[in-house]
């Protein structure tokens, strides 16, 4: 029984219809938000990818193609880019606003389906991380505060700053070559749909995700114990102490509970992160993630492509924020006021 | 306990698969990029033309794996005495992967799609010299040329023949290719794999015997090997040195090795000082020492070159008719002075994002700072490094190019005065004619004096200093068989191989 649930139990039902006129004005203010960062990221993104020097046409050639710039100016019209520069922007964000991203560049394949391709797998390497990350972090922080200074603490801190320092990529190879070594066959490169092969593809999820949700589980951790520790000291804790309640209801109903907010945000901060895709991992694993997406699309100047991609990592950026915001009002009563 | 149990399940589950492949027969390929679309008159990339060359497409003529011309689609050919007149005739009973019959219409088309300005194919140049293209029967194809072009018929190799119904249409072969080869497409999942099935119909009966290709994208080095030593890819297609030592006598893995007609160099400016000084250019390739590089840069895996590769053994001149490649700091020295210019030297050389490369570069500046010149390396990203070469912005840059089959496909674009891949501005009087006179020889005998005159010149005074040539590898499962890497590096060998 977690200490959020214990709090609605006790709550007014009046006090919810106040609660739901107040989210409504939240998610208003919060779409208006989505609005504006989108249009603004457009813009921002739309320049920036024109700026960088070298263009579509002379990428998509390489070094050392024979071609007279007739045949340049033809490739240029052919994918629009000949178009002036706030030409092409106007038409790009009016079919935008129409829910048509375009093209991909030289395939022709429309955007959207290329963003849903890649969206799976970092959906699914988002998830397993933050679920093996944080939800192992709440005990592993926890433990480490109760023991604090203990043998035990010192381990598991100087665990959580490995943790952190270890570059994912080395970690990454380091696990594909013990694994290797240790299990020949278990196929852990690459990717399947879960819809195809659930086995499969947790098998080849599971270096992926752990990879990813170390560095996570290790900062997390360390953010528990540190909120825990600040908690346990309060008058509050000693308390519930000195009212009877065993050890691990202090810990766990009292003081979590007021550990949470730090918690919860970093935990929001790093969803969006991943969700835009961990590149290195991606890489890494062989995995066609959005990473890996935007990384193609921006060594081939893929305009259309770079432009979508950004929109959309930027809107579950805001909206995990704003999912988060949403958790801290259920969490902490305080925030309502 | 909890150990063995996990690895008895891992074991099992590896069983499984392992059934699933052999009774499949899809060879699992590894493969470092993605292609960016699979028109085959659109690319020029290597990921791409590497999926599409000999495996879903095929040319009227093919290069085989000695560089030699080979009939492909077209089961022989004509030359007419001016040899401005070219007449195939195509192969019969060959069917494109939507079931039409191969016909000469299809090859007019194909030429034609080529040539147009709509497609705006960066390929056209290939067949610059075709004035027009006709179709005498259903199996005749008739190419009449504007000059004599002696290397037409290699460069046809590289023409994809497309159904006549693609014509005009710009779009759909990049993301379904239709050709005639043993393999037809699949699924693309981009950034993800490439699968390519068995084409039941193709004309070379008892081919393919693979059941289909799948080419999985990879972008990490040490990804891809792992891979292969742990069985889940058969095939790591053309990889440099440093991944094939590194795969050198593991368990089930293979190597197979060629000369490679890729070349690492180092280009000059002849536009502006101090590179427009011929003395200049010849004091470069007397201080660069190409045994070092080889040793440094390419871990001794392969060979200083000239102008053109070892592995073209009927053009190439041996490296040791080059003066000045033999390594002379002093000489170098004596040139610079003799130029005029003032030492050190201030230079930048630009150097493409690759490691070899990088490598390569490296070991050049330190070469040609020994003998008075002042080398800054700028390293570059991808986009950068092609938008300056394109437009000239360099005083030098380090770079790798693939070669062609034939002589008058790299010399002629690249040193002829105004050639659309001569950036270097290199302008010679002598080279022209050269240029110009060899590639109306149908003699063999001949123009290979005319290329000899041109690789003693371009070799110490061009605008390139040509460094090394490469030993191309492939690493496999050592149950594939019947596959081996070639100069050019196209997988059209895929077709006979077996796994």
């Amino acid at each position: 029984m977690t200490c959020t649930g214990a709090a609605f139990l006790h709550a007014p039902v009046l006090f919810f219809f106040e609660e739901l006129a107040l989210m409504n004005r939240v998610l208003l203010a919060r779409l208006i938000d989505l609005v504006i960062v989108l249009f603004g990221v457009s813009i921002i993104v739309f320049l920036m990818i024109r700026l960088i020097p070298g263009d579509a046409v002379a990428i998509m050639l390489g070094a050392n193609t024979e071609i007279t710039p007739e045949r340049m100016a033809e490739l240029n019209r052919r994918v629009g880019l000949d178009r002036p520069i706030v030409e092409q922007y106007v038409l790009w964000a009016g079919a935008a606003l129409h829910g048509d991203f375009g093209t991909s560049l030289w395939t022709g394949r429309p955007v959207a389906t290329e963003i849903l391709m890649h969206l799976w797998p970092t959906l699914e390497l988002t998830f397993l991380a933050l679920v093996i990350g944080a939800v192992l972090a709440v005990p592993v922080g926890c433990h480490m505060a109760q023991t604090h200074g203990g043998a035990a603490d010192v381990a598991m801190r100087i665990g959580a700053i490995a943790g952190l320092t270890i570059p994912s990529f080395w970690l990454g190879i380091v696990m594909i070559l013990l694994l290797s070594a240790w299990a020949p066959g278990f196929a852990s490169l690459g990717y399947v749909p879960f819809s195809e092969d659930p086995i499969g593809n947790l098998q080849r999820m599971l270096l992926p995700s752990i990879a990813l949700a170390l560095p996570i589980l290790a900062n997390l951790s360390r953010l528990v114990r540190s909120a825990m520790l600040d908690a346990l000291g309060q008058d509050y804790i000693r308390t519930a102490r000195a009212k009877g309640l065993p050890e691990r209801r202090v810990v766990y109903k009292h003081a979590l509970r007021n550990a949470l907010i730090p918690f919860l945000t970093s935990v929001g901060i790093m969803t969006g992160y991943l969700l835009g895709g961990a590149i290195v991992v991606e890489q890494v694993f062989a995995i066609p993630g959005l990473g890996r997406l935007i990384l193609g699309a921006i060594a081939e100047r893929n305009y259309p492509l770079i432009q979508a991609t950004i929109l959309v990592v930027t809107a579950g950026f805001v909206i995990v924020n704003f999912l988060v915001d949403f958790l801290y009002i259920l969490v902490d009563p305080r925030v309502r006021a | 306990m909890f150990r063995s149990a996990l690895r008895s399940t891992l074991s099992a589950g590896f069983v499984v698969a392992a059934m699933a492949t052999a009774s499949a027969q899809v060879l699992e390929i590894g493969a470092d990029l993605g292609p960016t679309g699979l028109d085959p008159h659109l690319i020029t990339a290597f990921p791409s033309f590497m999926v599409v060359n000999g495996n879903i497409y095929e040319g009227l003529t093919a290069i085989d794996r000695d560089l030699k011309i080979i009939p492909s689609l077209a089961e022989s050919w004509t030359i007419s005495a001016d040899g401005k007149t070219y007449t195939f005739k195509l192969r019969s009973g060959v069917r494109f992967h939507d079931g039409s019959a191969l016909e000469a219409a299809d090859v007019v088309a194909s030429v034609k799609r080529l040539l147009s300005k709509d497609i705006a194919s960066p390929l056209a140049s290939r067949l610059s010299a075709v004035e027009s293209a006709n179709a005498t029967d259903a199996q005749t194809v008739e190419l009449k040329l504007k000059e004599p072009s002696a290397a037409l018929l290699s460069s046809l190799a590289t023409i994809a023949i497309v159904p006549r119904s693609m014509e005009t249409n710009k779009d759909a072969l990049q993301k379904t290719p239709v050709g005639t080869g043993p393999f037809k497409f699949q699924e693309w999942q981009p950034n993800g794999y490439i699968l390519l099935t068995k084409n039941e119909v193709y004309w070379e009966k008892g081919l393919p015997k693979l059941s289909g290709l799948k080419f999985n994208i990879v972008p990490e080095s040490a990804t891809r090997q792992v891979g292969l030593t742990n069985g889940q890819y058969a095939l790591l297609p053309n990889i440099d040195a440093a991944t094939a030592l590194q795969l050198k006598g593991k368990p089930n893995v293979k190597l197979a090795e060629t000369m490679d007609l890729a070349y690492t160099l180092v280009g000059m400016n002849v536009s502006k000082p101090p590179f427009d000084n011929p003395k200049v250019r010849e004091a470069v390739n007397y201080a660069i020492n190409r045994k070092e590089i080889v040793e440094a840069a390419l871990f001794g895996a392969g060979v200083p070159g000239g102008p053109l590769s070892p592995a073209l053994k009927s053009w190439a001149l041996d490296v040791k008719e080059f003066g000045c490649y033999a390594h002379d700091p002093a000489k170098a020295q004596a040139l610079l002075k003799e130029a005029g210019v003032t030492t050190p030297v201030a230079v930048s050389m630009k150097v493409l994002p690759r490691q070899d490369i990088k490598d390569v570069a490296q070991v050049v500046q330190e070469q040609l700072n020994k003998v008075g010149f002042k080398v800054e390396l700028i390293n570059q990203e991808q986009g950068q490094f092609i938008q300056d070469w394109r437009n000239s912005n360099f005083d030098m840059f380090a770079s790798i190019n693939a070669g062609q089959p034939d002589p008058d496909e790299y010399f002629y674009r690249t040193f002829r005065t105004g050639g659309s891949t001569n950036v270097f501005k290199y302008s010679d009087a002598e080279i022209d004619s050269l240029l110009d006179k060899a590639r109306t020889l149908s003699d063999q005998a001949e123009r290979k004096t005319a290329y000899d005159q041109v690789q003693k010149k371009l070799a110490c005074s061009g605008p390139v200093a040509h460094l090394t040539y490469g030993t191309l590898f492939s690493a496999m499962n050592d149950k594939l068989k019947g596959y081996d890497v070639m100069p050019n590096r196209s997988l059209m060998m895929l077709r006979s191989a077996s796994y």
